[in-house]
């Protein structure tokens, strides 16, 4: 998580007012618009289940782009040079190897809803607890850590109150969530991919116009020599953590899941395969602009504010004054609005099936679905709001959040591919996963963590094919061909 | 190390890349839009 209070407040309050809110009444009238679509439980968690290529794709990427991936691109830039701008980058993979996933989910789950839904049928109660804890753990400290980077990035560009631009943003995504569902969700997405992909162009070819390449390449190798070195050790373990931590996150998470379960079967394959390509060259776009603060003579007292830093100093100076204000803030509003608005969604929705149908039981009928539903999201929205209101350090809980997302990506493999294995063990190494990764980010070093987690899961799995094996449970489901 | 074009060709890779992403998306969507497939 960023803290961007270093940063010059570049807008007058009453501009940085004017913009978040028309961008808010914006969201919220398509969302109200859209939200006519969403007549059934089944048009609002899931859209239809027939949402084509271009809002497929965009939905997916524009999740992905988060502050951080703005935030946290030019930060790796800085201390581990080109490779820690690829490990970044390296969290597209996962999207692209959703890709052939989605659309075994799309054939063994026609009626599915949630991930939780795939985990209860194939590892049982305890694998499909051990899931439900893992995810909502990550998925409610990854919707704090966004609230927290939302109000901060309005008190820091525009000098809003810390607790009134995180209640602002927060708010604005529920009411739109809460009007049009998924609808929404896919919608506002499509725009927001389009004002964040602009944005970070822009601001790269503004930079790169005042950069001398030549003089900024010998800065680097004189004085930081390290950030170009094809063999840096950390560098090159950030990059395969990186990797297998985006694996993991995708690959487990609900707002992948309802992705795929909303995309039509055609397409779902290949949204997924694009909005990875799309999202590959971002954090090389964001990032690359760290490595020219030396050269530019841009002080920086604080790596994490780096991006923001560096592309003030280059717009003020490209005379756009106020706008170069603007264009961070839209781009990063819009960054963590697609982010927000998406974990809303997919965690209410592993609520309201998972926990208050599966967990309690309860049946939900469709009149009644709206208001169960409406009730879940603003219930989650006001656990993150109270967490984000005492900014709770919760960054470090989400950062070493590697280990458990990395050790189901074996599970769902095996799930989804395999005809038999023996749940038993792979719960087992579930939870052997998720101890050593926990053991490996505090005692020794963070960047092991997805990486032995995974590896560890992988044995487990792997020996579960060979030792007592069963076939999956009877379901309604479609079972493997193969 | 990697060589100053390596550099240059990674940051120039990426903005092209990126712009072509928003070429791809406004395609995408038309033609989505024109065979009614938008959703």
């Amino acid at each position: 998580m960023t803290d961007l209070s270093i940063l010059a407040v570049s807008l007058s309050r009453e501009a940085a007012w004017g913009i978040v809110l028309s961008l808010s009444i914006l969201w919220i009238g398509l969302g109200l618009y859209w939200g006519k679509k969403a007549r059934s439980s089944e048009g609002f968690m899931l859209a239809g289940r027939n949402v084509g290529m271009a809002l497929g794709a965009a939905t997916a990427m524009a999740t992905w782009v988060t502050s951080n991936t703005m935030m946290v691109a030019p930060v790796l830039a800085l201390e581990k040079g080109i490779w820690g701008i690829l490990a970044y980058s390296s969290a597209a993979f996962g999207l692209m190897l959703f890709a052939p996933l989605a659309i075994r989910i799309k054939k063994l789950l026609p009626e599915g809803y949630t991930a939780g839904d795939f985990f209860r049928q194939r590892y049982g109660g305890f694998g499909w607890g051990l899931f439900l804890v893992i995810t909502l753990l990550y998925s409610i400290t990854w919707l704090v850590t966004m609230a927290i980077a939302g109000g901060k990035l309005m008190e820091a560009l525009g000098g809003i109150p810390y607790v009134q631009g995180m209640t602002l943003i927060l708010s604005v995504c529920v009411l739109y969530t809460l009007f049009g569902g998924l609808f929404a969700v896919i919608g506002t997405d499509f725009i927001q991919s389009l004002i964040i992909l602009i944005g970070v162009v822009t601001i790269g070819v503004l930079v790169l116009g005042k950069l001398d390449f030549g003089a900024t390449y010998e800065h680097v190798s004189t004085y930081q020599p390290a950030l170009l070195d094809v063999m840096m050790p950390v560098a090159l373990l950030a990059f395969f953590n990186n990797m297998l931590f985006g694996f993991g996150e995708v690959f487990h998470n609900n707002v992948w899941w309802s992705r795929a379960f909303a995309m039509r079967d055609k397409v779902v394959g290949k949204a997924f395969f694009v909005s990875g390509l799309l999202w590959f060259p971002i954090p090389i776009a964001a990032g690359f602009i760290a490595l020219a603060a030396g050269p530019l003579g841009v002080n920086v007292t604080d790596s994490s504010k780096v991006g923001p830093m560096v592309a003030e100093h280059v717009l003020s100076q490209s005379g756009m004054g106020m706008m170069a204000g603007v264009l961070i803030l839209v781009v990063l509003f819009c960054s963590i609005a697609s982010s927000i608005d998406s974990l809303l969604a997919a965690t209410s929705d592993l609520v309201v099936k998972d926990v208050y149908c599966g967990l309690f039981g309860q049946e939900l009928k469709e009149e009644s679905f709206r208001r169960v539903a409406g009730s879940v999201i603003l219930g989650v929205a006001v656990v993150a709001w109270i967490i984000a209101l005492n900014e709770w350090n919760v960054g470090l809980v989400l950062y070493s959040a590697g280990g458990l997302v990395a050790s189901l990506i074996w599970p769902v493999i095996a799930g989804l591919f395999w005809k038999q294995c023996n749940p038993l063990i792979v719960n087992i190494g579930v939870v052997a996963g998720c101890i050593s990764g926990y053991v490996c980010f505090f005692a020794y070093e963070p960047y092991m963590a997805a990486l032995v987690a995974a590896a560890v899961s992988m044995c487990f799995t792997l020996s579960s094919k060979w030792i007592s094996p069963r076939p999956w449970p009877e379901s309604n489901s479609k079972e493997p061909a193969s | 190390m990697f060589s100053q074009t390596f550099f240059y060709s990674l940051v120039i890779l990426g903005l092209v890349w990126t712009a072509l992403g928003i070429l791809a998306l406004i395609i995408l969507f038309v033609r989505d839009w024109k065979n009614g497939d938008l959703w």
